[in-house]
């Protein structure tokens, strides 16, 4: 099976780690640590994610990214030989809309390759819908997904989609 | 003395038994400085990198069967970066030159990251 590489980036709480959990299970390779400030959540990502599984007859290599900013010097680091990227994004943390856009303009910048942005916590209070996210973002309207990243289901249908996106590129 | 206090006398006293350390940084595991005496404007960054390479030091030292990770050491052609496990919430990283006797700043820095993780 070909190896191909795919980066998972995305603020802080998007569902990073938890969409790497749903796919990978205990498989999951995870830098958590405990937070030390509000976040509303108990851990996070301070180096990466990792995991390896099939999706049709590739063998995708999973690197998802620290959130926070202050760990932005992982972003090059991990991005390297990606030929995919997902950005996440929480639905009900619109305040995160322009980190998420400077985030993608400056990976997309040095790294132009097959792209999808994965809106999670749709389920959750006045959550931005993708529509919205995809204006926002000034994507065309197909490459923004909704998903809720604890569902394996789900992220592994937003992972094939970029996956196909990513081959047919890669093959051109 | 506060915690405050106790935290920079561990600083001072890791300074005082091995002169040749040009930085220490104590910092939470997710990356946020907590005391140290690098220059202000390096700090975040410098707190952050600690978190990561040792939040990466333990995942490689469990995943290789290491047993429980002590720390991590970078070294450069001029200078080496240390960081020390101090339990569940901190890291203390040391800066050094070159040449330093890294026998004895690991002697005396794993008795102060014992120390850190009751402190914190
Ligand atoms: N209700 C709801 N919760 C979700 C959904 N998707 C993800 N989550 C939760 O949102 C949280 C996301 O946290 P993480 O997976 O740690 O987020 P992350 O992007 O890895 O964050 P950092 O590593 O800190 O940058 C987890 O508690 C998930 O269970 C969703 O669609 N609905
Ligand atoms: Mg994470």
């Amino acid at each position: 099976m070909e190896p191909l590489k795919i980066l998972v980036a995305g603020p802080v709480g998007a569902g990073k780690t938890a969409f790497a959990r749903s796919l990978l299970g205990e498989e999951a390779l995870t830098t958590e640590a405990k937070v030390s400030e509000a976040l509303g959540k108990e851990t996070t990502t301070v180096a990466m994610d990792f995991g390896v599984l099939p999706v049709g007859p590739y063998r995708v290599h999973l690197f998802g990214a620290p959130g926070q900013a202050r760990f932005d010097f992982m972003w090059d680091v991990l991005a390297e030989g990606a030929l995919g990227l997902l950005l996440l994004l929480a639905g009900d943390k619109p305040e995160h809309l322009p980190e998420a856009r400077h985030l993608l303009d400056y990976l997309l910048s040095r790294h132009p390759i097959p792209h999808l942005v994965g809106v999670t916590r749709l389920d959750l209070g006045r959550a931005w819908e993708p529509e919205e996210v995809a204006l926002y973002l000034r994507l065309p309207r197909e490459r923004v997904v909704g998903l809720d990243a604890r569902r394996r289901e789900e992220a592994f249908r937003v992972l094939t989609q970029l996956v196909e996106m990513a081959v047919e590129v890669h093959d051109a | 003395m506060t915690r405050q206090e106790e935290l920079l006398a561990l600083i001072r006293n890791l300074r005082t038994a091995v002169p040749e350390v040009s930085g220490v940084m104590v910092a939470s595991a997710d990356g946020l400085p907590i005391v140290h005496d690098f220059p202000e404007a390096e700090a975040p960054r410098i707190a952050a990198m600690a978190a990561t390479s040792l939040g990466l030091g333990k995942r490689i030292a469990t995943t290789l069967r290491l047993g429980e990770l002590q720390e991590t050491v970078i070294r450069g052609q001029s200078g080496y970066f240390v960081v020390y496990e101090a339990g569940e919430k901190g890291v203390l990283a040391v800066a050094l030159p070159g040449g330093a006797n890294l026998g004895l700043v690991h002697f005396e820095a794993r008795e102060a990251a014992r120390r850190l993780r009751e402190l914190l």
